[in-house]
């Protein structure tokens, strides 16, 4: 997707829809100029013009390559500029980079995802490969906090999730409200509701900080073993290339090396959950 | 190794009609010390040969501190760089590494480097602060530049370290072949003192190998005694002729500027949620230990310190590295 030639430079996709997900959190279409393509939790860097840049992984399918869905929480300078944006104008894209989720390592297995908050983005992505492959598949099973109801994002993709053959999902809010049926505490909790064989999953870990933390700790507690645990980091990668530093973690570039790690490579790596 | 030879009269003059094809930047004395200055007709004399170090690194001359890096780029002239100092020719094979990487090959630096005759300078005499060689470093290039010069006795001696060089030097009609075997003794001699001469004086600082081990094993009271003079300026990394970490600012028309950063800035790791784990300055002054020290050489071909010292002369805070070390050797 880069250009050949120029690793800084972006290229236009023009937005063609808005979708408000949550108060914070809205869904950027956006149609790129020149063919685009990415494997599911490789991410890019998604730009406002002469405002900057900041790295998304899509939250679409990555069978999909006329347009591109980009999932945003509000939540610094960059991202304020962003969900001012209306359909019609134009933001840069650079990418794909980085390492994905590997689907073809997940095929006979059943596969255990735990999102929190906006980490349902890059795991929405996840969830249309892994449907994509679901003959291949023992289940696949989400599990998914936020806040509270109204911080639930993808809400229409429960419900289509759980019509499908091999898949179930799990909702928790931190604090319910009068019309909230399902869980209620930590994305942790839902684990308890669910048998997992061991000897045949692996678990997919993507959220808050503190919840990738918890979530983990909770997988090993259960048994899973640490290469079997795949975490997406969030750290602030910047050129996406590897070079410029900000996202180092101990020797590795998040950027190139990540942004999905099994936790048994990065253990020992200091820093991880800030 | 091939040697060549030329009057100094004549290489002096050759400068000054390479001029017309290349911007010649050399090594010069000022009232600091010496530093790369571009030379004219009138300042070819002025270079200063053999004498470490300039000032400022030779990144500088690849890595600008700001470059638009999505504008058309301007024609590029020829440059022919004088006087490097081997500290900053292995610095360079880092610089390589990460910007002629496979993955993401980065045009601006290639054309650069592609459009650079580098000449390095043997190091006959040391600074105060130098130390290239306890981190496997000679104060002489045998690879990486093109061509390596030593002045001695009215003549300039040329040593081909490159293709590029040799190419080079086969286009200057006054340069002969050295068939002297004692002025190649001398010289090889010359640079034998200067490596006895760093040797001595930095007998006390553990070598690379340990550096790493005890940066990685520190405990954060010395993070935190060192960095108490600290404050966050990133003179050290500027000057560093390893450190290239960079930061991209959107310009409209979605144009991008690379301008250099420095983890010892706060903010450099934050995201936006906030979390920042260099946030405190004990840890964002032992990330760049950990970095050099530690995590590059997993990456990496070297360490990425090549015992230049200029960090330690940059520090407003006094702060010197080597001190750190040599507590930590005990």
């Amino acid at each position: 997707m880069t250009r050949p030639g120029n690793i800084y430079k972006p290229v236009k996709a023009r937005l063609t829809d808005v979708i408000e997900e949550s108060p914070l959190i809205k869904t950027f279409v956006l149609v790129p100029e020149e063919e685009f393509s990415f494997k599911t939790g490789q991410f890019i860097e998604l730009s406002v013009d002469g405002i900057g840049e900041a790295p998304f992984t899509p939250s679409s399918s990555p069978l999909v390559t006329d347009t591109l869905e980009v999932t945003v929480m509000k939540t610094g300078y960059v991202t304020e500029y962003m969900h001012n944006l209306k359909p019609g104008s134009f933001m840069g894209i650079r990418g794909p980079f980085g390492r994905g989720y590997p689907v073809e390592k997940f095929l006979g297995k059943e596969v255990i995802i735990l999102g929190g908050g906006c980490g349902l983005a890059p795991i929405r992505s996840l969830l249309y490969a892994l449907e994509a492959v679901k003959d291949k598949l023992e289940r696949v099973v989400l599990c998914y906090g936020s806040k509270t109801p109204a911080d639930c994002i993808y809400k229409p993709l429960f419900s289509r999730l759980n019509s499908i053959d091999k898949f179930e999902t799990y909702r928790t809010v931190d604090r319910a409200d009068g019309e909230w049926t399902e869980s209620v505490g930590v994305v942790t909790t839902l684990l308890n509701k669910i048998t997992v064989n061991l000897k045949n999953s692996v678990a997919v870990v993507c959220g808050p900080p503190v919840m990738m933390k918890f979530g983990t700790i909770r997988l090993l507690e259960i048994g899973y073993k640490e290469n079997d645990i795949y975490l997406s980091m969030e750290k602030n990668m910047s050129c996406g290339l590897g070079k410029c530093g900000h996202c180092m973690m101990g020797e590795y570039f998040v950027c190139k090396d990540g942004p999905v790690f099994t936790y048994d490579e990065i253990k020992d790596t200091p820093d991880i959950w800030k | 190794m091939k040697y060549f030879s030329i009057n100094k009269e004549d290489w002096d003059r050759t400068l000054e009609q390479l001029m017309s094809s290349y911007l010649i930047f050399a090594t010069v004395k000022n009232e600091f010390g010496i530093d790369y200055e571009e030379l004219t007709a009138e300042t070819i004399a002025d270079i200063s040969y053999n004498i470490p170090k300039p000032a400022t690194p030779l990144k500088n001359f690849f890595l600008p501190v700001k470059e638009n890096v999505t504008s058309d780029r301007d024609y590029i002239r020829k440059r022919i760089i004088i006087g490097v100092p081997n500290c900053d020719i292995e610095a360079l094979k880092l610089l390589d590494e990460i910007y002629f990487d496979n993955d993401f090959p980065d045009i601006f630096y290639r054309e650069k480097r592609e459009n650079t005759v580098i000449i390095s300078s043997d190091c006959f005499g040391i600074q105060e602060h130098c130390h290239c060689t306890s981190y496997g470093v000679k104060p002489w290039s045998e690879s990486g530049a093109d061509l390596a010069v030593v002045k001695k006795e009215g003549k300039i001696i040329l040593r081909v370290i490159s293709s590029r060089g040799n190419e080079f030097l086969s286009q200057l009609s006054l340069v002969n072949p050295l068939n002297d075997n004692k002025t190649v003794a001398e010289i090889e001699q010359e640079q034998l003192n200067t490596e006895n001469l760093l040797k001595e004086k930095n007998s006390a600082l553990p070598d690379y190998k340990s550096t790493g081990r005890l940066v990685n094993g520190a405990a954060e009271a010395v993070w935190k005694k060192y960095s108490s003079t600290c404050v966050s300026c990133g003179a050290c990394t500027t000057i560093c002729p390893t450190c290239t970490c960079f930061l991209l600012i959107d310009k409209e028309g979605f144009e991008k500027v690379k301008q250099l950063d420095a983890c010892q800035y706060p903010g450099f790791a934050r995201v936006a949620g906030g979390e920042d784990p260099l946030g405190e300055l004990h840890r964002r002054f032992r990330n760049r230990y950990m970095c050099k020290y530690v995590w590059k050489p997993v990456k990496f071909s070297s360490i990425a310190c090549t015992g230049c010292g200029r960090c330690i002369e940059a520090c407003i805070g006094k702060i010197n590295k080597n001190e750190l070390f040599m507590e930590l050797a005990g």
